[in-house]
């Protein structure tokens, strides 16, 4: 595949990057490149030229702690249509956590008081405050495959239902907030073990477009070598406009990884 | 009633070890807490007189840095005792002091030295409430899931600081911008500063996982003239004045460990028994007679062969091993990553260890543990060319042992509780 070239699109490498999320970028690099695939890494930090965003073919923006969101937040709220425009524009792109929170409407404090979110994706969040546990742990879910795929949505009503028979997702969790989706956009899976979105609705991150947000750390993409592949083919197809099948990699140590894991939490797999 | 705990904790302490259950170094002081709550002020009150004590904390060196100390005030001729086995929480606290103390509740020491788990050192500041020392070495990403996030424990000791007085002195790692501040902020209180000042010992490159790059004062990115490793530097704030205070201490003649991480706990300890008054020559001594503690560099010599355990617990800890190893020119490198409570059961964390500066350093490299294949995925990607996976860890042990040539050294690179069944297999059985 040496003809090809993907531009990844690194949001706030210095801040939101404490959980291991770099990995993600790492598995992308390592996979296009074991395939010839020639990448470029932009690393877009506090005060980058919004004019970037539109030059990447894959976007991704990993979690962080509370005092460098806050740093994140102010300069993200500048770059909000520029960003809007990319999402709505069907760039894929890949936001862990912190990151999926701030593309949704609001994120409500325990104390009440609300923080602006970029309002990209139909979502919000609470924090319940600190009587309620943070949401830790291995978390596994059934992804709502068909989409992932194609980028085929089906109607919100099905789209947990009919994936059951979907692949599983690994990964650990740990967080706060409690995200509430809305009328007008579908989870990214449903929960088999583990907490997700809120706990309660038994739904896991979720999709618009090619925007893919998540809770899942670990990081996800190593042992979800699959979901890494449906990112690159996806920013492939969208760049190249054409559909884009990836040569075959070795996942026999991935596989491996994704078995013990799942046979500790007692999963089929 | 404490009499009685104390009485009753020893008991269990020897039943404990007899049987071999474990060492006894948190439960009977558990359960003296549970009785009286004040079990801990009680002791330390009564014996306050001629007892000095000393509190550690931070998230990489409490053990090292406090067997340090202990040795140096040894060779003085102190008599002294610590909290070992990691016993760091209220109850391992409480279980040392029974142990130590005699029948009648008397602590003939003459200096108890508690190192302290992150979240613990406020409450143990309000049993605890003038120590004589509080050494602050450093504050890194490390348990997000037990600990939460490194701004959390800094903004916890802080609010825990507020009330001690000038009967104690801070002992502070000027080169951790977040540590350092603790002692800029507080008035009125003695402070002391240790820290390195050799760019000779600068990284060139930044690694990934730093954790506390901007102001602590004003939220502005901080510039550094010098990086020695992580976010521990020569450090200024652009906006603000907030910026590195001029060490009391930087350098010593004699480093007991190898590792840019030993050097700060070595200084530390050299910097707390000046304030004490301890001549040099007994510091030097002491240093000079420094046996690791467990598992921190611990080597241990099996079939003419030598085994050096390098506890690698977080980013900054496992990439100071690597790095320290690689500059002892090791060839021969087990990692063991277990994700039980005492390790975290997140192990997102080895994708912050930068693995890429050693992809081909090592020769005979196998994983292990209860995550081995997470590990091995962090290698693969990390481009390491040839490694072994062995999920049975004495094995992985015998393995290793057996390839390592006569008069070389196995690195071995666990998380804690993977230092721990690796000491008891190297120990104590029999492995090949």
């Amino acid at each position: 595949m040496k003809n090809y070239s993907v531009t990844i699109g690194w949001l706030y490498p210095e801040l939101m990057s404490t959980y291991g999320d770099r990995g993600n970028i790492i598995v992308l690099q390592k996979r296009c490149e074991w395939r010839g695939i020639k990448t470029k890494i932009k690393c877009l930090d506090v005060g980058f030229d919004h004019k970037l965003l539109a030059a990447c073919d894959l976007l991704f923006m990993g979690g962080a702690q509370d005092q460098q969101q806050k740093i994140v937040a102010e300069d993200l709220q500048r770059k909000k249509e520029n960003l809007k425009k990319v999402i709505e524009d069907s760039i894929p792109g890949l936001y862990i956590c912190g990151a999926y929170q701030f593309l949704g409407k609001y994120y409500k404090e325990a104390d009440g008081n609300i923080i602006k979110g970029l309002g990209i994706l139909d979502l919000h969040t609470e924090n319940p405050g600190i009587n309620n546990p943070r949401l830790i742990g291995n978390i596994v879910v059934h992804p709502c495959h068909p989409e992932l795929v194609s980028g085929y949505q089906p109607k919100r009503d099905s789209d947990i239902r009919q994936n059951n028979k979907g692949q599983i997702l690994l990964g650990f969790e740990n967080h706060g907030g409690r995200t509430y989706l809305g009328k007008n956009i579908k989870p990214f899976g449903k929960v088999i073990k583990g907490f997700g979105n809120n706990g309660e609705d038994k739904t896991e991150g979720a999709i618009y477009e090619n925007t893919f947000g998540t809770y899942l750390h670990g990081p996800i993409l190593p042992k979800n070598p699959e979901f890494a592949d449906i990112l690159i083919k996806l920013a492939l197809e969208k760049k190249y406009g054409s559909p884009i099948n990836l040569s075959p990699l070795d996942n026999s140590l991935e596989t491996q990884a994704r078995n013990a894991i799942a046979k500790r939490l007692n999963v089929d797999i | 009633m404490n009499l009685f705990l104390i009485f009753f904790g020893k008991i269990i302490i020897r039943i404990s070890r007899f049987f071999n259950f474990g060492n006894g170094s948190t439960w009977p002081g558990h359960i003296a807490l549970l009785i009286s709550k004040n079990f801990i002020k009680d002791i330390l009150k009564t014996n306050g007189k001629r007892l000095k004590t000393i509190l550690i904390a931070g998230t990489n060196g409490k053990t090292t840095t406090g067997k340090l100390i202990q040795t140096i005030l040894e060779r003085n001729g102190k008599r002294v005792f610590r909290n070992e086995g990691g016993a760091n929480l209220l109850n391992g606290i409480a279980s040392t002091l029974a142990l130590h103390s005699t029948v009648v509740g008397r602590l003939s020491y003459d200096f108890a030295i508690f190192e302290i788990d992150e979240n613990t050192l406020p409450l143990i500041l309000r049993e605890v409430r003038n120590p004589d020392f509080i050494i602050l070495l450093n504050l890194f990403r490390d348990q997000l899931d037990r600990y939460g996030e490194v701004n959390t424990i800094s903004k916890k000791w802080s609010d825990a600081l507020k009330d001690i007085n000038n009967k104690t002195t801070l002992i502070l790692n000027a080169d951790d911008p977040q540590v350092a501040y603790l002692g800029l902020r507080l008035k009125g209180v003695s402070v002391k500063f240790f820290g390195l000042n050799d760019k000779g010992l600068a990284t060139l490159k930044n690694q990934h996982a730093v954790d506390s790059t901007y102001c602590p004062n004003c939220n502005s990115k901080l510039t550094y003239s010098a990086i020695y490793y992580s976010h521990l530097g020569i450090w200024k704030c652009p906006s603000c004045k907030n910026s590195w205070p001029k060490p009391d201490i930087s350098s010593f003649p004699i480093y007991p460990l190898p590792g840019t991480y030993n050097r700060y706990n070595t200084l530390a300890a050299v910097l707390l028994s000046r304030q004490l008054n301890i001549e040099e020559k007994d510091i030097i001594g002491g240093l000079k007679n420094f046996q690791p503690a467990f598992g921190r560099q611990e080597e241990i010599n099996i079939y003419g062969k030598k085994v050096q355990i390098f506890l690698s617990k977080n980013p900054a800890s496992f990439n100071e091993s690597l790095r320290t190893i690689d500059s002892l020119n090791a060839k021969n490198v087990l990692f063991v990553l277990n994700d039980r409570i005492p390790d975290g059961r997140d192990v997102s964390w080895i994708w912050d260890a930068d693995f890429e500066d050693f992809s081909s350093q090592f020769k005979n490299i196998i994983v292990s543990g209860d995550r081995l294949f997470d590990m091995g995925l962090r290698l693969k990607y990390a481009e390491f060319k040839e490694f072994q996976a062995e999920d049975n860890l004495t094995k992985a042990i015998g393995v290793t042992i057996n390839k390592t040539p006569k008069n070389k050294t196995l690195y071995i690179l666990p998380t804690y509780s993977a230092m721990l069944e690796a000491r008891k297999i190297l120990t104590g059985k029999k492995i090949l």
